[in-house]
């Protein structure tokens, strides 16, 4: 049995390796001038000093931040308001909210973006604007992790018991919901927020086709630089690399602590 | 209290207006302009038959089937290897094995095509080292190909599906493999006999979603060839935000193929699965 138990990890390292090699040829690459050889030479930060003293990347860094921000705020709030209904008043509803925030999973970035594209681009006026027709697809295209999270969250608390309790307790039902339901599903909430925020963060499909390059996000800072000055850019590539990393991390403690969290409720019943 | 409960659906109102404004309607209006002539008039199949008569598009479909099924085909090979691997190992080195697929599987698109030009483009750090060292098939790799593609598409379709695989993997039963041992099976045996064909459904549903993800893919080939290389997601978006005339019908033509592809391939696995399911009784 250990044998074999061996074997497994060897697998694990290599695809592990095998993984992690671009990223971190990637890295070194940005940490020297030349590399032609087997070895790289002439160890310099000049890459990344090069893209802290550029303005543009600063801006980009804002705007990726600012389109993060918004379409998850709104999809937060309309998934809540959503399912909470559902939960509570009509269970039936469940099913046909889940099919709506599923379809963006299976279509995908492309046919998304020009779909919204072709049919709002000849409208002329506030829908027409390119930024708007951006947040509505980043509020579509999260919807699937946004969903999930808080749908999970919501069916892991007995939703309908505490309903019940606030609102024998005298609170209305908005008032019950937003200060005894939410807080409880904090973490599914905030877990479903920093994946939405990983996709954004992410894309590139979505901005291009219905911005151009209008709107300089971080990865469109990246392709336009990656052409004329790969050092500079494997900067860049890092900067995006840690940041995701830190999402994926927080991700990743959150969720193992909610699960810690489940378990302990359901060993105390 | 009736009454008041209809006063709630007021709550959905907002989830409903979204995704009819950027979901439901914009996507039927995909579907409705594809059986419309891009010179105006009404219902045609000719953008269909463009599609289906011109050279460009059909190369395009080969393309995009091509890489997708041998992207996915490897990505899930290599994902049961690694999901087998963590089911078996469990402890520190899976938690760090699943930290680093999370990572991975954010790590997409232009920087994916980016890291992939560092490595293995004409000028890149491995093709230099393999001249260096007088390894041929580094030094003449060709990324801009479509094999170079899918050596790209592979690399962010393993930590997709190992993670979708790993629970499944986890859900398998202690007591069967303790079962098959105790009958005199070997390891080996265990896994052809019993848990492979019982994570054959969820292997099959994932080899969709591959699928899909590489058929859609399309941030990545672009960064890496523009719009050279003729691949269907390419040719929609070309086809709308191209330099030339937008042509929304022949667009939407080529977006109801690539989402009937879809559509086929889940059909076909789920007949797969259903097929397998008469021989194999499921877990409860």
């Amino acid at each position: 049995m250990d044998k074999t138990k061996k074997y497994e990890r060897i697998w694990i390292l290599i695809i592990m390796i095998y993984l992690l090699i671009p990223l971190a040829i990637t890295m070194v690459y940005s940490m020297f001038q030349k590399w032609t050889k087997v070895l790289p030479e002439k160890f310099s930060l000049s890459g990344y000093g090069a893209v802290f003293s550029d303005k543009l990347f600063l801006y980009a860094v804002i705007r990726s931040i600012v389109m993060c921000i918004i379409p998850i705020a709104v999809t937060t709030v309309i998934v809540l308001l959503a399912l909470f209904v559902a939960f509570v008043y009509f269970p039936g509803l469940k099913k046909f909210i889940q099919m709506i925030c599923m379809i963006p999973y299976s279509i995908q970035g492309v046919i998304l973006s020009v779909s919204i594209l072709s049919f709002y681009v000849s409208v002329n006026n506030i829908f027409s604007n390119r930024y708007m027709m951006l947040c509505g697809a980043y509020c579509v295209i999260i919807l699937p992790y946004m969903f999930q999270g808080i749908y999970n969250g919501m069916n892991a608390i007995e939703m309908s018991t505490l309903m019940e309790s606030a609102q024998m307790l005298g609170a209305g039902g908005m008032y019950a919901f937003f200060r005894v339901i939410v807080p409880n599903i904090a973490t599914s909430i905030f877990v479903s927020a920093l994946l939405a925020m990983g996709i954004i963060f992410g894309d590139y499909v979505l901005v291009r086709n219905l911005t151009g390059t209008a709107f300089e996000n971080m990865q469109i800072y990246l392709y336009q630089i990656m052409k004329t000055d790969s050092v500079k850019a494997s900067a860049v590539f890092v900067i995006i690399m840690m940041i995701t990393f830190c999402i994926t991390a927080a991700v990743f403690s959150l969720k193992g602590k909610e699960r810690i969290g489940h378990h302990k409720k359901r060993g105390r019943k | 209290m009736t009454r008041k409960k209809y006063g709630y659906l007021l709550a959905l109102l907002p989830f409903f207006v979204v995704a009819l404004m950027y979901e439901i309607i914009p996507l039927s209006m995909v579907l409705i302009k594809s059986f419309l002539p891009d010179e105006g008039g009404s219902f045609t199949l000719v953008n269909y038959k463009i599609i289906f008569t011109k050279l460009l598009y059909q190369r395009s479909i080969y393309n995009s089937m091509k890489i997708s099924l041998i992207s996915s085909l490897a990505g899930i090979l290599i994902a049961v290897i690694g999901a087998k691997a963590a089911h078996a190992i469990k402890g520190r080195g899976k938690v760090s094995f699943m930290l680093i697929l999370n990572m991975v599987s954010n790590f997409a698109g232009i920087p994916l095509a980016f890291a992939y030009m560092i490595l293995l483009g004409n000028e890149g750090v491995l093709v230099h080292m393999g001249h260096y060292l007088g390894i041929a098939s580094l030094e003449k790799f060709q990324l801009y190909t479509s094999f170079g593609m899918s050596i790209v598409y592979i690399y962010f379709q393993i930590p997709l599906a190992t993670l979708l695989l790993i629970p499944s993997f986890d859900a398998l039963k202690k007591e069967w493999s303790e079962s098959a041992q105790l009958l005199g099976g070997t390891h080996s045996l265990y896994w052809r006999k019993i848990a492979i064909p019982v994570l054959m459904p969820e292997i099959l549903g994932t080899f969709c979603i591959l699928f899909a993800n590489a058929l859609a893919a399309y941030a990545t080939v672009y960064a890496l060839m523009m719009s050279d290389f003729p691949l269907l997601p390419v040719e929609i978006a070309s086809n709308y935000v191209g330099e030339i005339q937008t042509r929304p019908g022949l667009g939407g033509a080529l977006s109801v193929v690539m989402m009937s592809i879809i559509a086929v391939m889940i059909t076909l696995s789920n007949i797969l699965i259903k097929k397998l399911q008469k021989g194999v009784s499921r877990r409860g």
